[in-house]
């Protein structure tokens, strides 16, 4: 079987720009394995590591420094693998990234890498470049279109439908704009013997910079979206044995804090990542808030209050079977400075009752029980909800917003260049390349536009006929 | 079967197509009978006495690079030759040129006469002869047979034609012409798609009444750049066009009389293009716009014939005249021919293979309006395209095709039948994602050796042809060469030429690329050997350079999409069986039955999960 001959056939020349992904599921996991292939496979990863002499030798993990292009800060300790061409599994320099398993983390590491040149991967398009170089036999290969099947059931693909709407609408206005340039040039060079209106160089530099300036501001929404980017910080506050560290571990489905019935048992606050519907959120779970004179605890407590300070959200958690009490009162005073939640805890007691509480200001009140988990569901979803009015669609899955980021990133960078050669007077024809691969960028996120919709679009706005 | 005479190939139809078709078959060695009704108007222009402009002028080098004929005619017959688009990009430039009409039917004639194994028949073809699915003759009127394994039908707006002038509406294939109504009712009973397109011509004009004072002359070049790669220079004498205006009190009678237009009575169905409105479609589009240009083009040296370009009109023949007279300068003129509209069939063009093959019957090839295009040029390209598969396929060789990245022909075909037509096609340059590589100038160098391995270039064309791409890499090499440093004398002459820094130093090529740098100054620059180069070879040679860095970057952009386009699909291939495609997509893909990946990719409408998986089942089973 000689694949790349037989099938590519006319074009066997391999694809050359190197592309990466994240490809270990979304969301919090002990690690999480970022992926690179293509030509420039190893340059690329010498610039993340800022090692110009780095040399692995193939199929040996090595731990080594991710460093941040933009900040020069570390970012984590990784375990870097790497795959020669053509024995790795696309047949391209292959180099994995086995980075710590925060998914805020990792998308930072995407980032840095696309900031760096690589392409985000087309969905299944490790597979595919397998399949080019003929580094996997039809079994596997099947096995792999299962997982492209995968991606196209019908929750996945709702779910894609629902962001990439909203996204694409978004986009919508801008490719206008865009077509607003395109369209009249086009004509210009299409009709030269109709009577249109001029083009004034100028006007179009004016209308490129404003296009750019959307661009790139859509695109720093998405770095900036803190949501996805640094992920969400909630505190559990409340007095002690209120039954905090209970919360805190059923929220994290693992026994993580410690629990007695002894209050103060958390002395020193304790925090943990976790993922709820993909948004990254960073729980912490506090000492219990209560005049003392135990120095250690005092310090917890201090700690408590600072984490109040930080915290996106506070979640006040009360001990719903027995009446408020001071501390309590003093506790939710403390919160109302900050966006904060009222959890009333143990809804498994008999005596726990619905209090009537003066919670108007906080963004709900919500009945739990850490030891059943009723109610928890609820919770998780109610931990979200004050953040997600605007910011809806950067809360989807992880590759597909860093390929968005990376498409806008792109179609900033063709009118860029467009723009420096409508500085340097080029031909129309020449500036039109840029505006038409942006064009193509853009149409990767909301559908691509046909030279059939430009011609449309030139019709409808120009009365053309020699 | 008996048959009064016996071909290989058949040509239905004399228009741009048909001579094409016929031309390019009989060259390569079949014996072609070429079918029209009416012998005295072989390579007739049925609307503008125009050849080329943008996109079209292109796919006329390319028409002439692979040996085909048009090109060579307008040459010969081109009374007004423009380079449109000077000032723009290479890319984008191409030859126009206005055409002495009668000239141009009598030199057409002339050409094909010349050609061996080329019968020219005068009739009328009623019936085509298939039996068990292949073509095997045509019928005439006059009860004729003539038998062939191949026909090329090439009707243009015959097919079921009905022209309309104001309320009036006959059969006729133009103005004066009978229409081919039996072969239209034939072709819908093989069961092949028919749709209605419409189209319209604007009245002429006896110029002795016109006032010609009144309207702004537009002159020919004055180094005219011909079509053909083999014409050395222009031999008709040039004349002047004229641009003039229609104005407020015209599009007012329009206005208050539009319902006397069959277009917005709602007596014509077919849709026309949008691109070539008639007069009534442009003062009610737009009526912010006070006036539209008009272009008075003469149709000859011959003749005192005025082509009124722009006035496209189906209003009734007296209205016209009305109309006519409410123009500036046109005040005393009088109507020779009305406009009119025509209404035609076309099939769906998705009926055929990428070789304008009908799926439906075995060596039966359409080319021209029948496809649904507009245009001479887009017609001709077609027929010279369905000519040669015809010879080839009554050969028993491969057929031939174009690829979207190599030529304005294969755009065309690959649109057509990727796409259809939802109204007359015509060819943009912005079609062609790889416009900076389809220039008008390498057409040569794109497909030359195609047509010297189809024999429709000769050995001393293909001599030329090697010559000229020689002496443009010579021109290339030595742009690229020349530089020009600090310490020459030549550099700072340069610097005070053209007013600006020239850096450390400057190669040709570089200087080229400034603004402001005249191509005269370049050529003086030249080595000595190189200063008396044809100015078309430098012209190509600095275009050469300006576009190789945008080329690259572009074909690096578009690789990945644009990687997998070759790979074939099998005729047999099931796409309700590849697992994952949804019943939408399938539907799609079936409509289509694409023959390549790219082909599948372009449909509108695929989705880039539908494309992936395709792709993944077409690698798969292509490796079993």
């Amino acid at each position: 079987m000689n694949f790349v001959r037989s099938v590519c056939g006319i074009s066997a020349v391999p694809v050359s720009d190197t592309i990466v992904a994240l490809s270990t599921p979304p969301g919090r996991s002990g690690i999480g394995v970022i992926r690179l292939s293509g030509a420039h496979t190893l340059a690329l990863v010498r610039r993340l590591l800022r090692k110009d002499q780095f040399a692995p030798a193939a199929n040996r993990a090595i731990l080594q420094t991710i460093i941040d292009p933009e900040s020069g800060e570390a970012l984590d300790r990784a375990l870097v693998t790497y795959f020669q061409a053509p024995h790795s599994f696309t047949g391209e320099d292959v180099i994995e990234l086995s980075c710590h398993g925060s998914p805020v983390l990792l998308l930072h590491v995407v980032d840095a890498l696309l900031l760096l040149g690589a392409r985000a991967a087309d969905p299944g398009e490790f597979t595919l470049r397998a399949l080019a170089h003929g580094r996997i036999n039809l079994s596997q290969a099947e096995a792999i279109r299962d997982l492209i099947d995968a991606q196209t059931d019908s929750a996945v693909r709702q779910a894609a439908k629902q962001l990439g709407g909203e996204f694409s609408a978004r986009l919508q206005p801008i490719k206008q704009a865009l077509l607003d340039i395109i369209v009249p040039l086009e004509s210009s060079l299409e009709f030269v013997e109709d009577d249109l209106p001029d083009i004034t160089l100028a006007r179009i530099g004016e209308q490129l910079s404003n296009l750019i300036q959307r661009l790139d501001a859509l695109a720093a929404t998405f770095r900036s979206g803190r949501l996805l980017k640094e992920g969400l910080k909630v505190a559990l506050v409340g007095r002690p044995n209120v039954g905090k560290s209970s919360v805190f571990n059923r929220l994290l489905q693992s026994e993580r804090a410690i629990v007695t019935d002894i209050p103060g048992t958390t002395r020193d606050s304790l925090s943990e990542l976790l993922s709820i519907e993909g948004v990254p959120i960073l729980l912490t779970d506090t000492a219990g808030v209560r005049p003392s004179d135990d120095p250690i605890e005092s310090i917890g407590i201090e700690r408590t209050r600072r984490a109040m300070t930080d915290a996106d959200l506070i979640v006040v958690v009360l001990d719903g079977a027995q009446p408020l009490t001071l501390e309590d009162d003093y506790i939710l005073a403390e919160a109302r400075k900050n966006k904060y939640l009222i959890a009333l805890n143990k809804s498994d007691l008999q005596t726990f009752r619905l209090s009537n509480l003066d919670g108007s200001d906080a963004v709900g009140c919500l009945a739990i029980s850490a030891k059943t988990g009723a109610g928890l569901d609820d919770f998780r979803r109610a931990l979200l909800k004050p953040f997600m009015e605007n910011r809806i669609q950067e809360t989807g899955l992880l590759v597909t917003n860093a390929r968005h980021y990376d498409l806008l990133r792109r179609a900033a960078d063709s009118l860029r260049s467009s723009k420096h050669l409508l500085e340097s007077r080029v031909s129309e024809d020449l500036l039109l390349i840029g505006f038409y691969d942006a064009l193509r960028f853009l149409g990767e996120i909301t559908g691509e536009t046909t030279p059939e919709d430009v011609l449309s679009q030139i019709f409808a706005t120009f009365c053309i006929g020699k | 079967m008996s048959f009064d005479e016996r071909f290989d190939v058949i040509v239905i139809g004399a228009g741009h197509a048909g001579c094409e078709a016929a031309s390019a078959a009989a060259r390569m060695g079949a014996q072609t009978a070429l079918v029209t009704l009416n012998l005295d108007l072989i390579g007739q222009m049925s609307c503008n006495p125009a050849v080329g402009g943008i996109a079209k002028g292109h796919i006329v080098r390319e028409i002439d690079a692979l040996g085909g004929i048009m090109g060579r005619v307008i040459d010969r017959t081109g009374i007004q030759f423009r380079l449109l688009n000077r000032s723009r990009g290479p890319a984008v430039q191409a030859p126009r040129a206005q055409a002495d009409r009668s000239l141009y039917r009598i030199e057409m004639r002339h050409t094909l006469e010349a050609t061996p194994n080329l019968h020219l028949r005068q009739g009328l073809v009623i019936d085509f002869i298939v039996v068990d699915g292949c073509i095997r003759g045509v019928e005439l009127q006059d009860t004729r047979r003539l038998s062939a394994d191949a026909v090329v039908v090439a009707t243009g707006t015959f097919l079921n034609g009905l022209v309309h002038t104001g309320r009036r509406t006959y059969t006729a294939g133009r103005a004066g012409e009978p229409a081919s109504i039996e072969l239209a009712e034939r072709l819908k009973l093989l069961g092949f798609p028919v749709g209605r397109l419409k189209t319209g011509t604007p009245p002429r004009l006896d110029g002795r009444t016109i006032d010609w004072s009144l309207f702004e002359p537009q002159p020919a070049d004055e180094r005219p750049v011909p079509f053909s790669f083999q014409t050395e220079s222009i031999a008709q004498p040039q004349i002047m066009c004229y641009i003039g205006y229609t104005n407020e009190h015209v599009h007012d009678a329009i206005r208050a009389n539009i319902t006397e237009s069959p277009l917005y009575s709602g007596q014509i169905k077919g849709i026309g293009p949008r691109y070539c409105p008639s007069i009534e479609d442009k003062v009610v589009k737009f009526p912010e716009k006070n006036r539209h240009q008009l272009f008075l083009e003469p149709e000859g040296h011959n003749t005192t014939e005025v082509y009124l370009n722009g006035f496209s009109t189906s209003m009734p023949a007296e209205f016209q005249q009305e109309l006519v007279h409410k123009i500036e300068g046109l005040e005393e003129a009088r109507i020779i021919r009305p406009g009119y509209a025509i209404e035609y069939d076309f099939v769906d063009p998705r009926e055929l293979t990428p070789y304008l093959q009908t799926q439906r019957i075995k060596g039966l090839y359409f080319a021209g309006q029948i496809n649904g295009t507009t245009g001479y040029e887009e017609a001709a390209c077609q027929g010279l395209m369905a000519g040669i598969n015809a010879a080839l396929f009554v050969q028993k060789r491969e057929g031939f095709r174009l690829n979207r990245d190599e030529s304005y022909i294969g755009v065309l075909i690959d649109d057509l039948i990727t796409h259809g037509v939802d109204e007359p096609y015509r060819m943009f340059t912005s079609r062609a994602e790889h416009r900076l590589s389809l220039r008008h100038d390498t057409a040569d160098a794109r497909l030359t050796p195609y047509g010297y391995e189809f024999g429709l270039l000769g050995d001393q064309e293909w001599e030329a042809f090697n010559n000229r791409r020689e002496r443009v890499t010579h021109l290339r090499s030595a742009l690229e060469n020349t530089r020009f440093k600090k310490t020459e004398s030549t550099y700072h002459s340069l610097c005070q030429t053209l007013g600006m820094d020239l850096g450390d130093s400057i190669s040709l090529a570089q200087l080229s690329q400034r603004p402001n740098v005249d191509i005269a100054l370049i050529r003086e620059h030249l080595p000595l050997e190189l200063r008396s180069c044809a100015l078309a070879q430098l012209e190509t040679a600095l275009a050469d350079i300006l576009y190789t860095g945008y080329v690259e970057t572009q074909r690096n952009n578009q690789e990945r999409i644009y990687h997998h386009d070759g790979l074939r699909i099998p005729e047999s291939l099931n796409y309700q069986g590849i697992s994952g495609l949804s019943h939408e997509m399938v539907e799609r893909l079936e409509r289509v039955n694409p023959a390549t990946f790219g082909q599948a990719r372009r449909i509108p409408g695929m989705t880039p999960a539908a494309i992936s998986l395709l792709l993944v089942h077409l690698q798969l089973s292509s490796t079993v």
